[in-house]
């Protein structure tokens, strides 16, 4: 597999893809959607699809696919060529999400939560397969959030197509299967030939699963952490596990749309409180304007003072 | 600060030596006052996409532009030499680097004219046209 698009500019996300198969074009095709590296503190996560026509099931399940969690990674990887061997029926394509876009998007402004990122993923992978001509008569996808809500949102984003949201469809539907299988070898390839776009010398590679428990994740996310830029884009800042260990190993680091406390944050920005009004003296006047007088908007909006002091 | 009657020094010779550095104005505020690892964290993650400059910082997007200091000024970096230990001393700043130009970074949409900072620029050119002499 041939993440070199992404590896590019691996701060945004990426679309992989093989050829589609021309009787893709023209027979009525299933198509299976899954994801790798939902869970994990560090690299991308990947959304899957892969589509072959319905009256090929058979001979996809003689690949002898299956769910991409319970195979060791040389299984997963051989599993794979198996599918790039079937071309002439299997097609695939990939959603690689930096952790970047993760990061970002989570803490957005109008935040942007991981659910609503993995549908977003999910559907553009599905419309891209159908811009690319392919036949979709069903779908089956396994399940993020509500499994009912998903197939309704699916059903009617796609009119026409037959979709079937279930809980572990990896392993009910090789054609899910055979996605989960495309989109953690993604996964797997991007983890292991990160190219850190911080200038961080040879980077320890011991970085474990990347789940939040493993002890060798987290060793790794405290020799990696900066004071004060907290860590390499490869880490989802998003995550509890990262922002606990900001919290008490980096500096303080203030937003204005920060959910803050409105009593401190008037301190720390030295603000003046409603009561002080009540007993005004004329020393509270600013120092740097001598008449007493409030700045011009002008200059306020401006920020642009005159120092007579530091 | 009203009675305080020290005087702060800027020691202008430093300005020779001072070297010209890029200067980075991040929307936040960050509870740190000293060196920090400015090129191997974040300058080396810059994009500069379409001539739209993107980077994160601690995980939130932010989109940057550059911004020239007004012409015929130059922008200064104070660092303090002296720090008075009480409000009647007098204390004395150095200059530390020099610059003409800074990124300028907002969360998340672009910088645009009705940011303070860009606008702030104009103002020595608008003083001037209050001030300055009048000519025939």
């Amino acid at each position: 597999m041939d993440l070199g698009p992404f590896e590019a500019d691996n701060t945004v996300s990426c679309r992989l893809a093989s050829a589609i198969p021309d009787i893709c074009k023209t027979d009525d095709c299933c198509l299976g959607i899954d994801e790798a590296g939902r869970g994990p503190v560090l690299g991308p996560m990947v959304y899957g699809i892969c589509f072959c026509p319905v009256s090929k099931k058979d001979e996809l399940k003689a690949l002898k696919v299956a769910d991409s969690k319970t195979l060791t990674e040389e299984q997963r990887e051989s599993l794979f060529v198996n599918l790039d061997e079937a071309k002439s029926f299997v097609g695939w394509a990939l959603q690689v999400i930096s952790p970047n876009t993760i990061s970002t998007s989570m803490l957005q402004r109008m935040k942007y939560n991981l659910n609503a990122l993995s549908h977003d993923a999910a559907i553009g992978l599905v419309q891209f397969a159908l811009d690319s001509g392919v036949q979709l008569k069903e779908v089956f996808v396994d399940t993020v959030g509500p499994a009912e809500k998903y197939q309704d949102k699916l059903s009617q984003r796609f009119p026409g197509i037959e979709v079937t949201v279930r809980p572990k469809a990896d392993s009910l539907f090789p054609i899910v299967s055979a996605a989960s299988i495309c989109a953690k070898v993604a996964r797997d390839h991007a983890v292991k030939g990160w190219k850190f776009l911080e200038d961080l010398g040879k980077v320890d590679t011991e970085y474990g699963s990347g789940y939040p428990g493993d002890p060798k994740t987290k060793s790794w996310l405290l020799n990696y952490l900066d004071p004060v830029f907290g860590y390499p884009q490869f880490v989802r800042f998003s995550w509890s596990t990262a922002q606990t260990l900001l919290d008490s190993n980096a500096v303080p680091v203030h937003w204005d749309d920060d959910e803050e406390d409105g009593e401190k944050s008037a301190a720390r920005q030295n603000n003046t409180s409603m009561l002080s009004y009540f007993n005004r003296t004329s020393s509270q006047a600013n120092g740097d304007q001598s008449s007493g007088r409030d700045a011009h908007r002008f200059f306020t909006e401006r920020r642009l003072q005159n120092i007579s002091s530091l | 600060m009203s009675a305080n009657n020290s005087v702060t020094t800027v020691q202008l010779g430093s300005v020779s030596q001072a070297v010209e550095l890029p200067i980075h104005f991040l929307p936040c505020e960050i509870e740190h006052d000293g060196p920090a690892e400015v090129s191997q964290y974040f300058t080396s993650t810059v994009k500069d996409r379409k001539h739209e400059l993107t980077v994160s910082f601690r995980g939130r997007g932010l989109k940057g532009q550059e911004v020239n200091c007004p012409e015929g000024y130059t922008g200064l970096v104070l660092k303090q030499v002296h720090k008075p230990s009480s409000d009647q001393e007098d204390g004395a700043v150095k200059v530390s680097s020099t610059f003409h130009n800074l990124t300028y970074w907002n969360l998340e949409i672009p910088p645009s004219t009705d940011d303070g900072v860009v606008m702030a620029m104009a103002w020595p050119k608008l003083a001037d046209a209050i001030h300055g002499p009048v000519e025939d």
